[in-house]
């Protein structure tokens, strides 16, 4: 596809499609049109970054936070120009509200940059549907307008919307979360990162109730700890085995290094550039496996949490503040509270339960055919897109092309960042986006 | 560096690739269609067993099938597990590594250079799919005859 996609509409301008309009732009090609949408009133925050709590802070440290996947000290460098960190510092992990800033900075500069060139059009408006046309796609926008272009790419992210299942549960920080008794105690579906932001955000508004954090195994992530990641080559690792070959695999190369030393963290993180290889290369079965049964180990030590969130998360749970709960709900009774059933996973105890309010924080990944992305759900329905064989996303190629439900590949609808997690697996954190959105710029524009 | 080891386990797999899909082999028939020690194969099919790549069924009518379409084996891949790390010599492994008694291996120039070539033997062996294996060897081998006449 050379010479001919000139055109590109970027569905989404949050964090992911603010970083592909970036890629896109260092091509020197004049003819060049970048058209950037987004329904929310700010550029480059989207759902992670638009919190302005600064205890909210990221959960990669800043020298990992580059926009540019050729420049990795971009956003370090920032820091320090401004004044916002120190050298000594390091590792920095810097509020999210900061960041956003960052992509607004980033994105100013490329649109004064181009505003001669014409190169760059931002659209402050949500886009209802995406169709294809003899030439191109067309995306419709909910002001009755509409734009073209040679082709589209979702870079939509999260699902704002709590998923299917999830009954009374609410977003925290949605329009549902209306004030709350500081006493109340309230429920959190889920122990990830997410659980951890919602207690960060009640702690803020002052909220002193228990929280109880129910999830299939109640594991709380671990925290950062400074490190280098060993060093590991593609030919190092098995490939295309079975999960229970793999895990044995890696279970014995955390043993070796920690005889000599060196900790487990370093282990994760130098296996972190061949993880999406690990995944394509996986037979489905792995896939599905590992989904159900390993995946809740590896989060927990993968997605890691600031050193000071981890000893503010501690302090709650010593103090019975937090709850981690090991189990399921197996029944919601709303009234004047809710009276919640827990069914604990060893025990298989019931435990009865009130609260005030549901939050779920239940991860970010649901059934795309359900999601409340309009655009999205119009192009599953219409049969232009559909889920992966695992449900975690949409079925893309290894280039980020659509599948359609009859199996063909479409040239001009792609999608980059979260949507693609079917294909990608690890893609919902900047230094992964920031390498997708740079090969996808290379082989549209060369 | 393909051991002994490495090349019966793709010997076995070609063989298994060339039956029709489902059908088991016999160990037996396997070892001597390929002249391989009956016992070693044992062995190497129950690690390619533990790693996904063959079923097995027990009792009289047990044997061997592939647990996936040869095209979605990568020769790489089966390597790996029988053979352990991609490496020309055992200095050029990150996890297996074995040190070489004579020499320093931080400014040994031949260690450097070959850590280079296994990310080569990589990109070979993690392209190239079982079948397409099985499928040089019937494509050259007329040709190869031409050659002879």
């Amino acid at each position: 596809m050379t010479g001919r996609a000139n055109s590109i509409i970027i569905v989404g301008g949050g964090a992911s499609g603010v970083v592909l309009a970036a890629h896109l732009l260092k091509s020197p090609n004049p003819d060049l049109r970048v058209t950037l949408i987004e329904k929310r009133p700010h550029f480059g925050q989207g759902m992670a970054y638009s919190t302005l709590l600064s205890a909210h802070v990221l959960n990669v440290s800043a020298a990992g936070m580059s926009a540019y996947a050729d420049d990795p000290g971009n956003f370090w460098r920032w820091l320090l120009e401004r004044g916002l960190a120190t050298s000594e510092q390091a590792p920095v992990y810097a509020p999210r509200s900061v960041y956003a800033r960052y992509l607004k900075e980033l994105l100013d500069e490329l649109e004064a940059r181009e505003r001669e060139t014409g190169r760059l059009r931002l659209i402050r408006e949500e886009s209802l549907s995406i169709s294809p046309t003899p030439s191109g796609v067309e995306v419709a926008l909910a002001n009755g307008t509409s734009v073209v272009a040679h082709l589209a790419v979702l870079a939509t992210g999260h699902d704002e919307e709590p998923g299917a299942g999830q009954g009374h549960a609410i977003r925290m920080g949605s329009e549902a979360d209306t004030p709350l008794d500081a006493e109340a105690p309230v429920l959190v579906l889920g122990t990830g990162l997410s659980m951890v932001d919602a207690f960060l955000s009640l702690e803020q508004r002052g909220h002193r109730g228990e929280i109880t954090a129910v999830s299939r195994r109640g594991l709380l992530p671990s925290p950062h700890r400074k490190g280098n990641p060993i060093k590991l080559d593609v030919a190092d690792i098995p490939l295309g085995t079975q999960l229970s070959y793999f895990v044995g695999w890696f279970r014995d190369l955390i043993r070796e290094n920690q005889k000599a030393g060196i900790d487990w963290r370093d282990v994760v993180d130098g296996l972190r550039p061949f993880n999406q290889k690990i995944w394509q290369n996986w037979p489905t079965s792995a896939k599905r496996r590992f989904v159900e049964h390993t995946k809740a180990w590896w989060d927990i030590h993968r997605h890691r949490m600031a050193p000071e969130v981890y000893a503010r998360v501690t302090e709650a749970v010593q103090a019975g503040r937090i709850r981690p709960v090991a189990g399921r709900v197996v029944a919601i009774a709303a009234g004047e509270a809710f009276a919640v059933e827990i069914q604990s996973r060893h025990t298989k105890r019931l435990e009865t339960l009130e609260v005030a309010r549901i939050y779920d924080c239940s991860g970010i990944a649901r059934d795309i055919s359900t999601t409340s992305n309009s655009v999205v759900r119009s192009l599953v329905d219409r049969g232009l897109a559909k889920p992966d064989p695992l449900r975690l996303g949409l079925d893309v190629t290894a280039n980020c092309e659509l599948i359609a439900s009859d199996g063909t590949v479409s040239a001009k609808i792609l999608a980059v960042g979260p949507l693609t997690r079917g294909t990608f697996f690890e893609i919902d954190a900047i230094p992964d986006i920031r390498v997708q959105c740079a090969r996808l710029s290379k082989r549209l524009l060369g | 560096m393909l051991t002994k080891k490495g090349k019966y386990g793709l010997k076995a797999l070609v063989h298994l690739a060339r039956l029709p899909a489902g059908q088991l082999a016999f160990v037996g028939d396997i070892a001597s269609g390929n002249n391989i020690p009956k016992k070693f194969l044992d062995a190497i099919l129950g690690e390619l067993r533990n790693a996904g790549f063959v079923q097995s069924r027990k009792g009289k009518d047990g044997g061997y099938r592939l647990a996936r379409p040869a095209d979605e084996i990568k020769v790489g891949h089966v390597v790996r597990v029988l053979d352990g790390p991609l490496a020309p010599i055992p200095c050029a492994s990150r996890t297996q590594y074995q040190r070489c008694e004579d020499c320093n291996e931080a400014t040994c120039q031949v260690r450097h250079l070959m850590l280079e070539v296994r990310q080569a033997i990589a990109e070979v062996l993690d392209q190239r799919s079982l079948a397409e294996m099985r499928d040089i060897a019937i494509d050259e081998l007329p040709l190869a005859l031409k050659v002879q006449a």
